[in-house]
């Protein structure tokens, strides 16, 4: 889709600095990628019961378009749950990078937000934000199916709202 | 053949049940009541004794006290009071081992943020997260199974 920003009328130019051709397009490809978040099987430690408890039929993730990907390349969003030991970190960036754009990270539960109870030794990564940048942090040791629902909601809600207002999101 | 309709049995017998997944995002899902949730503190109640800050396991409550502020009192009253909740594994210790109940555990668990900042939860957070609260909260209070009732 080429634009030939000589060529164009006054009209025009104020519409594409209002954003307004670019802004319903990527309204409309947040809502598809919002509804179709696939997240990577990854699990590190006792969330990653819990996460596979919320995909169980009792919480049903399938209802909000979450579907677990056996492969990093045909996944969006990456749940980390579970403790990110030093030695797991760069593995853990590795999985990331191999992932196609765009792509999320969820860091779930209290290790993986800060180190939790492993916050003083010597071998655990305390938050996994200083590897991968996390999007949504879901707090608990572990967090229980519907925390991650909920927390997965706020993602969406992140996607589209950044879609529609252009702006990152970084506080509430 | 037979195998077949067996198969297909079990299939519709399935589909007359009851379906099991909860309606979560558009329901609330009630936990039950000894479920850990964030804590709600009452500032009027906490005698600054300190227990729970020495108590957690992981050390994220941090708390201070000043004098109290009629002169005739002894004691102290609660001046911060602070949870860092990005490390709060939610043991329920500080809870059990509060003396006035000061601090007291909810049913919330919709704490999913944006940022790490907003998981440092201070007094003022923690007085307003007043819903839900744990009926029975102490095990103390609770009368011993078995025994008769005095």
């Amino acid at each position: 889709m080429g634009v030939n920003f000589e060529q164009m009328t006054p009209f025009e130019q104020q519409e594409l600095e209002r954003n307004v051709l670019f802004t319903s397009l990527e309204q409309v490809k947040a809502w598809a990628r919002s509804n179709s978040m696939w997240p990577l099987t990854f699990g590190l430690a006792c969330c990653a019961i819990e996460m596979m408890g919320t995909g169980g039929s009792h919480y049903d993730l399938d209802r909000f378009g979450v579907f677990f990907r056996a492969s990093p390349r045909q996944s969006d969003v990456m749940i980390v749950a579970g403790t990110v030991t030093k030695k797991m970190a760069p593995l853990l960036r590795r999985l990331y990078d191999q992932m196609p754009e765009p792509k999320w990270v969820i860091a779930m539960g209290s290790c993986a937000t800060a180190g939790g109870p492993y916050v003083k030794s010597y071998a655990v990564v305390k938050g996994v934000d200083q590897i991968v940048p996390v999007d949504v942090y879901i707090p608990g040791c572990p967090p229980n199916p519907a925390a991650l629902i909920y927390g997965i909601h706020k993602l969406q809600e992140k996607i589209r709202y950044e879609a529609k207002h252009g702006k990152r999101v970084t506080s509430q | 053949m037979l195998g077949l309709v067996k198969g297909l049995g079990i299939t519709l017998k399935n589909m007359a049940k009851p379906k099991v997944t909860y309606k979560y995002p558009d329901e609330p899902l009630v936990m039950p009541d000894r479920f850990r949730g964030i804590q709600h503190f009452d500032p009027e109640k906490c005698i600054v004794c300190n227990q729970c800050a020495r108590i957690c396991p992981t050390d994220c409550i941090t708390l201070t006290g000043k004098k109290h502020p009629d002169p005739e009192q002894k004691g102290k009253v609660i001046d911060t009071y602070d949870i860092n909740f990005e490390i709060c594994i939610l043991c329920d210790l500080c809870t059990e081992v509060c003396p006035t109940e000061a601090i007291v555990m909810t049913n919330n668990f919709e704490l999913a943020v944006y940022s790490r900042d907003e998981l440092f939860k201070d007094l003022n957070w923690l007085h307003n997260n007043n819903t839900h609260i744990r009926s029975e909260n102490s095990t103390n209070l609770m009368p011993k199974a078995g025994g008769k009732a005095k």
